[in-house]
């Protein structure tokens, strides 16, 4: 067993850390206390970090990406979340799509789309599954056909037409390119009916509605889409017709599900709980009470071993499935890994805040902490979420 | 004799404050777009209402004109206007707890005459209690069973001016600073042990800070009290110098306050056990699934245990006798209540909000505020490592001189 990282990879790693530390921790807070949900993202810091590569970082060399590796990948994540979960996820956001477009686009859709999403700075990618009606049947789909999304696609002629509407869609208003998750085929289960389109910004009869307002991810844009006879070019179709079904051989991995998807969330988690554990650790060693150093008393350190014990459990953990990616090692790992950063990263976020308050220094950074923490209980850590690997890890018993 | 049964007086308070929430709080309270505000200005107009109703004097006896509420009665009002909205809940307890305290037990009938007609007069008359300090909270865990221990000296001074006393020092944690027309005030004078004095609002020196996030701390228009020279005269010292029992009495409001806590887990469980019968996933209502049955069964475990056990510290200070014959144990119950339902509770409302999936955590939706105020509750006030050290002493038989009696038992 080897932990040495490589030069590349520690390399992106210090840019990342170096980028988070001088140019997001410094507008994280600031961002985050913007009343307006609309108002809380800020280009500066996408092209800033684009133009250091943090945009474009997964997209493979051959398309004139950087090609790197899932640890890099996890190693990214987890120092930009160390300054901003929100900001963050902005970034790999992007890269769980290019991850998406290299396994399932056709050369022809590679250079309509990767062209310009490399070229430009502002160029951020996005996908649209949720809908008001339909979570949960979208991640473990029962067999109803009414069940799951409902946003229907029927063809005319050259062009397919779009309506209904998706929510919570991240990167939904900032985004210029979307892949949509539309039924084709409303009379069979979801994953038999379902077809996935690129669809630009700018496409005629689609529009993004409102954003909705979180108490935590301030800065991460999660919107409403809508589509009123949306025209989109058959062109446009991402695999087979029907064939959305992330499960069959040729789909590859579309869901930016366990390739990506799980890493990202349980990397994301990491970074965050690096910040609390310094946070908890600084305060203990500096803040006196009485008469002597909060770190003298035994709860806080007590306090401090169990932050610590779960974030190095974390971090294993991550940096395991990194690799089991790199080494194209796919298990029910992955999203394991994603359902432990949901619990870490809120007990680890909740005994920062304890400390704080209970040391009578009250923090806004350690209270978003919190905030931010609690995206994980519906995108990693629900029910469904849980039983998800639970259920592949059976299936895939011997 | 054990029994559960609450007064028909109980049963009708509950009733008329529930349905008043019902029908004037939560709508009110629970508008999207004010959930979405960033600042949600205190209902003064709801808080008129409840006044009227009352509330304002609850706990105040009914021979000084009030409703000579118990503590246990407290409880029961407190949870239900906090299942509306706690920032109302939080203002009227305070007012009707400092009201019994003050007015009750701890003035001079000369000073009863002075302060009560217009307390009563005026419905919109609140009363605050500035005790709280930055240093000095927070600091048990440093003195921490050592023998001959007291809590820590107030750093507010009162200094003596003539035949009056000239205040200096910063509180925080007030709830109700930013309209009380008088404060109580908890400060260490010459002669050692703890004063109380009654500041009124508009008394020069005395400056209230209501904006920051240190201000919002605690449910009820919280902020930080300032005093600068203040200048307070002879008449307004509660109690002998240097021997207040402020800090006794208002062991009161611990179960009370708890009660709000409970009121806004209450809240969220009833949202999200009506979601849960209406969301249909997996071809049917998500309650019918096993995963958000299960989590609704603990929401609702949590919330009985935690009413459970903050009635039982409720009541154990209504009838201190029953320590003395026994009937209950000789534990610190408020500080055991407090420990046990903060924590509970806190979980209750965040599984709660995990029913509801992605709205959970939508600020135009309740439950994003439920989680929100049940944080702001578990984090107010002693931090639950120092309340559980002080039921670590309390059960090794380890006594505070001056212990701010968060001892049921005492």
């Amino acid at each position: 067993m080897d932990f040495t990282l490589s030069n590349e990879q520690r390399a992106w790693q210090m840019t990342a850390r170096k980028f988070a530390e001088e140019e997001i921790r410094p507008i994280s807070l600031a961002r985050d206390a913007i009343a307006d949900a609309r108002e809380t993202f800020d280009w500066d810091i996408i092209k800033k970090g684009s133009k250091l590569g943090l945009r474009t970082l997964a997209v493979p060399k051959q398309w004139g990406g950087h090609g790197t590796d899932f640890v890099t990948q996890a190693l990214v994540m987890s120092e930009l979340a160390r300054a901003d979960s929100a900001i963050s996820k902005t970034f790999s956001q992007c890269w769980k799509w290019s991850h998406l477009i290299a396994a399932t686009c056709t050369d022809e859709q590679k250079r309509r789309f990767l062209t310009p999403f490399l070229e430009d700075d502002t160029f951020l990618l996005g996908k649209g599954i949720t809908e008001p009606g339909a979570g949960s049947d979208n991640r473990l789909p029962p067999d109803d056909p009414k069940a799951g999304l409902k946003l229907r696609a029927q063809r005319n002629g050259d062009e397919w037409i779009l309506n209904g509407e998706k929510c919570f869609i991240a990167n939904g208003s900032v985004g210029k390119l979307f892949f949509i998750d539309a039924r084709t085929d409303p009379h069979v289960p979801l994953r038999q009916g379902t077809t996935m389109f690129l669809v630009p910004r700018d496409t005629p009869g689609f529009r993004i509605g409102k954003v909705f307002n979180k108490s935590g991810w301030r800065f991460y844009q999660n919107a409403e889409m809508i589509f009123e006879n949306a025209r989109v070019p058959h062109a446009n179709v991402v695999g087979p017709v029907n064939g959305s079904d992330p499960k069959t051989a040729q789909a590859g991995d579309r869901t930016g599900g366990d390739l990506f998807g799980d890493l990202e969330l349980a990397a994301n988690a990491l970074g965050v709980c690096d910040d609390a554990c310094g946070m908890s650790i600084t305060l203990a060693r500096t803040q006196q009470q009485g008469e002597r150093l909060l770190f003298d008393q035994q709860l806080v350190q007590l306090k401090l071993n169990r932050m610590y014990c779960l974030t190095e459990a974390l971090r294993s953990y991550v940096m395991r499935i990194a690799w089991e990616h790199d080494h194209k090692v796919s298990s029910a790992n992955a999203g394991l890994c994603m359902n432990f950063s949901t619990d870490v990263i809120q007990e680890v976020t909740e005994i920062n805040l304890e400390l704080h308050a209970g040391a009578g220094v009250p923090d806004a950074r350690a209270d978003k902490l919190v905030r931010d923490a609690m995206i994980w209980s519906h995108l990693a850590g629900d029910t469904v979420q849980r039983m998800k690997p639970t259920r592949r890890l059976a299936r895939e018993m011997p | 004799m054990y029994n559960l049964r609450l007064t028909p007086e109980q049963l009708e308070i509950r009733d008329t404050v529930r349905e008043f929430v019902a029908r004037k709080i939560k709508p009110a309270a629970l508008r999207p777009e004010r959930l979405e505000a960033a600042e949600q200005p205190l209902l003064v107009d709801v808080l008129d209402e409840a006044s009227q109703l009352g509330l304002r004097a609850l706990a105040l006896s009914e021979v000084a004109g009030g409703a000579g509420a118990d503590s246990l009665t407290s409880c029961i009002v407190s949870e239900e206007l906090a299942a509306g909205d706690p920032a109302i809940a939080a203002v009227l307890g305070e007012t009707w707890t400092l009201a019994h305290i003050l007015f009750d037990r701890l003035m001079t009938p000369g000073q009863r005459e002075r302060l009560l007609p217009p307390f009563l007069a005026d419905e919109r008359c609140h009363i605050a209690l500035a005790r709280a300090e930055p240093g000095r909270d927070g600091s048990l865990g440093i003195h921490y069973h050592q023998p001959g221990q007291n809590d820590p000296a107030f750093t507010t001074m009162a200094i003596r001016a003539g035949e009056g006393w000239i205040i200096n020092g910063l509180k925080h944690e007030v709830v109700n600073a930013s309209f009380a027309q008088f404060f109580v005030v908890a400060a260490a004078t010459a002669a050692g042990g703890t004063s109380a004095m009654l500041v009124p609002r508009d008394t020069p020196g005395l400056t209230v800070n209501e904006s920051g996030p240190a201000t919002r701390r605690r449910h009820g228009a919280c902020g930080q009290i300032i005093f600068k020279d203040c200048h307070v005269p002879a008449e307004n010292l509660l109690e002998p110098e240097g021997q207040s029992k402020l800090g006794r009495e208002i062991a009161r409001q611990i179960p009370q306050q708890l009660a709000i806590q409970l009121g806004i887990g209450r809240a969220a469980y009833e949202a999200a056990l009506d979601y849960a019968q209406m969301r249909v996933q997996g071809g049917r209502p998500i309650i019918e699934h096993q995963a958000i049955g299960a989590k609704l069964a603990d929401v609702a475990t949590r919330l009985a245990t935690a009413r459970s056990i903050i009635w039982q510290a409720a009541w154990a200070s209504d009838h201190p006798e029953a320590f003395a014959d026994r009937s209950l144990p000789d534990l610190p119950l408020a500080s055991i209540a407090k420990v046990f339902a903060s924590e509970a509770i806190y979980h209750a409302t965040k599984d709660a909000a995990e029913c509801f999936g992605a709205m959970g955590v939508m600020r135009d939706m309740p439950l994003a505020k439920y989680v929100h105020d049940a944080l702001i509750c578990l984090h107010s006030g002693e931090a639950n490592t120092d309340t559980r050290l002080r039921i670590a002493e309390a059960i090794a038989g380890h006594r505070r001189a001056d212990a701010c009696a968060v001892l049921a038992a005492e």
